[in-house]
């Protein structure tokens, strides 16, 4: 089981037109950062590994960053962390967070999970599943299976997020699922979500 | 796959026939010979000369003319030169009860398959091994060694254990349960569940199938089966050992939460299978299908106790089944009813009171029957001095009759003197709980 490079990654999404949120790997500070300027504070800095899975949990995520001085901070700091194989470079999303991803069980194949973002997912464990291929029909009960939907749809006068593209993005891993065959899990938390788009922040494919 | 000479044998051929008592031999041939009017019955065993009257034959060889089906009950060293004698008589179909296969080890595994690659290459279709065998009551045919025959129904139970069903039986006699058939499939090492499922789906008699499963051996064809079977047939599932996760390193979120029962649950909702909790559920939520029509999602509910209606209520709603609030008409009808007791409520739940005769029930059917909104009804009996079980029960089959398209379902709450109301209810078709919220669980199952 390994995690499927950054340039692997990035084309798989550009094969099956994944929305992404903008993002660069790095090695050096002084390319990330002039990339940083060029998209524009606040980013976000992440650390690559192909051992390291959970970025999270070791401190391997900075948020936020807003200025030069912040952001060769957190690069210097993130350098240090023992793997790292480069430091990837994000514009900081906002809006509501999502989790979707893939599981090949032995007994069904490529199964889809669906459920709110973030820390959400671990404590809440609010999430749908359906079994591959999925329906445009069965993707839109999936989505409003979750407790959490009156959250999507947005609350006290907030905006819904996409539906539609939500769908889309369902039927689109389960499309890259039943394809990609070599590909064994797939988690994507959060993607981040508001009324017209969804995008993937972040994003973990083992093959 | 071809299973009619399985399911329809005009002779049976009972290997391992035995007259010692409390032997499986032994119950195997008393079971078949409840239908010896309908078939030949062949008792095969080279160590005894006759088994409960019936003359013993040394191999199923010696049997002149066909057999349909073979019953091997021997023990698991003979099976496969069993087995080669029944290919080389030609005989339609094949159940091994005998136990030793996959189910003990990588030995018993290389035997089974050794097994099949025999039956297979001589195309007969073998059940189990490793099981209790069929029973099909209407055609007096239990080709099993469970306890008793249980009566006809609509319901055909396919199990993958088949001490359960010796229980199941046994429960089902008790509560007058009919079934169409019943299968313990074992081992499934050559006829799997797809292909008792498609059986099914063509058998008349069967209204609906209820499935005890523990394992699939392929997922995928279960979903493509289950899907095509369940758009004519409702499909019941309880799916046994639900919490074994966890062993596997976990990478990701996904695989950590998508344990094996939710992806179960997934492929069950995704092919029209109808999952529950427990057998209690499994065996009245699948009468409950082959007794009744399916209904849009509205229910009246009638109680003579109001914390009854109360907690219907709460489980009705918890399950997203509709209760509708009584229209101008259906009040005006309930107005006769209300003006010899003020204190009655005009709202769904109906509150009937405690001291509630027959007429009172009679009035408040007729009136919420006769809503166009509501196309379901369950009625609460608890018990009180003056409640008279047996006349309520009579008005609410004769409603039923008169409603054919509005289910009824009654929780008549108690033991012993609710028990003959219970039972003409039963008898006539009107599926009874003794708890409320199986009630409710069983009429989500009839909503479309």
């Amino acid at each position: 089981m390994a995690l499927l490079s950054f340039s692997e990654t990035k084309k798989l999404f550009l094969k099956y037109k994944l929305p992404v949120l903008r993002a660069e790997l790095f090695q050096f500070e002084k390319k990330a950062l002039s990339f940083a300027k060029k998209i524009g504070f606040p980013v976000v800095l992440k650390i690559w590994s192909s051992n390291i899975l959970h970025r999270t949990d070791i401190g391997g995520v900075r948020v936020g960053i807003n200025n030069e001085k912040d952001f060769k901070k957190a690069f210097f700091d993130l350098q240090k962390i023992k793997n790292v194989e480069g430091i990837m470079v994000q514009k900081m999303g906002y809006g509501k967070q999502l989790f979707l991803g893939m599981k090949r069980d032995a007994q069904f194949g490529p199964v889809i999970a669906f459920g709110l973002g973030g820390i959400f997912v671990e404590v809440l464990k609010d999430v749908s599943f359906r079994i591959c291929p999925i329906s445009r029909i069965e993707a839109q009960k999936m989505i409003r299976e979750i407790k959490g939907f009156p959250i999507l749809k947005g609350q006290r006068g907030q905006d819904s997020i996409n539906m539609e593209t939500l769908i889309d993005l369902i039927l689109k891993i389960s499309k890259l699922s039943l394809k990609e065959k070599q590909i064994k899990e797939i988690d994507f938390n959060p993607a981040i979500a508001d009324k017209k788009r969804i995008l993937l922040a972040d994003f973990k494919i083992i093959i | 796959m071809n299973l009619d000479r399985i399911f329809n044998p005009q002779s049976i051929a009972i290997i391992g026939a035995s007259s010692e008592k409390k032997s499986v031999g032994w119950g195997l041939m008393k079971n078949v010979l409840e239908g010896k009017s309908k078939r030949k019955i062949f008792a095969i065993n080279p160590y005894r000369k006759k088994v409960l009257g019936i003359k013993c034959l040394p191999s199923v060889l010696s049997i002149k003319g066909p057999v349909d089906l073979a019953v091997v009950a021997v023990p698991v060293r003979v099976v496969q030169g069993v087995i080669k004698e029944c290919c080389k008589k030609k005989v339609g179909g094949i159940i091994v009860i005998s136990a030793g296969f996959a189910e003990v080890g990588e030995s018993g595994k290389t035997l089974q398959e050794k097994i099949v690659d025999i039956t297979k290459k001589a195309k007969i279709p073998l059940v189990g091994p490793n099981c209790l065998g069929i029973i099909r009551p209407l055609k007096e045919l239990n080709a099993s060694f469970a306890p008793l025959t249980p009566q006809a129904g609509g319901v055909a139970f396919i199990s993958q254990s088949g001490a359960l069903i010796d229980s199941v039986i046994d429960k089902a006699a008790h509560e007058n349960y009919g079934f169409s058939s019943l299968v313990s499939y074992g081992n499934e090492a050559d006829v799997d569940i797809c292909d008792f499922l498609l059986w099914f789906k063509k058998d008349k008699e069967t209204k609906v199938i209820a499935i005890y499963l523990e394992g699939l051996e392929d997922g995928r064809r279960f979903m493509k089966v289950a899907k095509e079977v369940s758009e004519e047939k409702p499909i019941v599932i309880i799916k046994a050992g639900k919490t074994e996760e966890g062993k596997k390193a976990v990478s990701t979120h996904t695989a950590s939460l998508a344990g094996s029962h939710k992806i179960y649950s997934a492929a069950f909702a995704q092919s029209g299978v109808i999952e529950v909790d427990t057998i209690e559920d499994l065996l009245s939520v699948a009468k409950v299908l082959s007794e009744n029509k399916k209904c849009k999602n509205g229910v009246g509910i009638i109680t003579n106790g109001g914390g009854a209606g109360v907690l219907m209520t709460d489980y009705c709603a918890e399950l997203g089944i509709n209760i509708p609030k009584l229209d101008k008409k259906t009040i005006a009808k309930l107005q006769s009813l209300s003006s010899k007791h003020s204190v009655i409520n005009r709202k769904n739940p109906l509150d009937l009171l405690g001291d509630a005769q027959p007429c009172r029930y009679e009035l408040a059917l007729e009136a919420l029957l006769g809503q166009k909104d509501i196309y379901s009804i369950i009625v609460i009996q608890t018990l009180q001095i003056m409640t008279e079980v047996e006349k309520n029960a009579k008005i609410i089959i004769e409603k039923s009759k008169k409603y054919k398209n509005k289910p009824i379902l009654t929780a008549f709450l108690g033991g012993t003197l609710s028990q003959k109301g219970i039972e003409l209810l039963e008898k006539n078709h009107i599926s009874n709980f003794s708890e409320l919220k199986r009630a409710s669980v069983a009429l989500k199952s009839l909503i479309k």
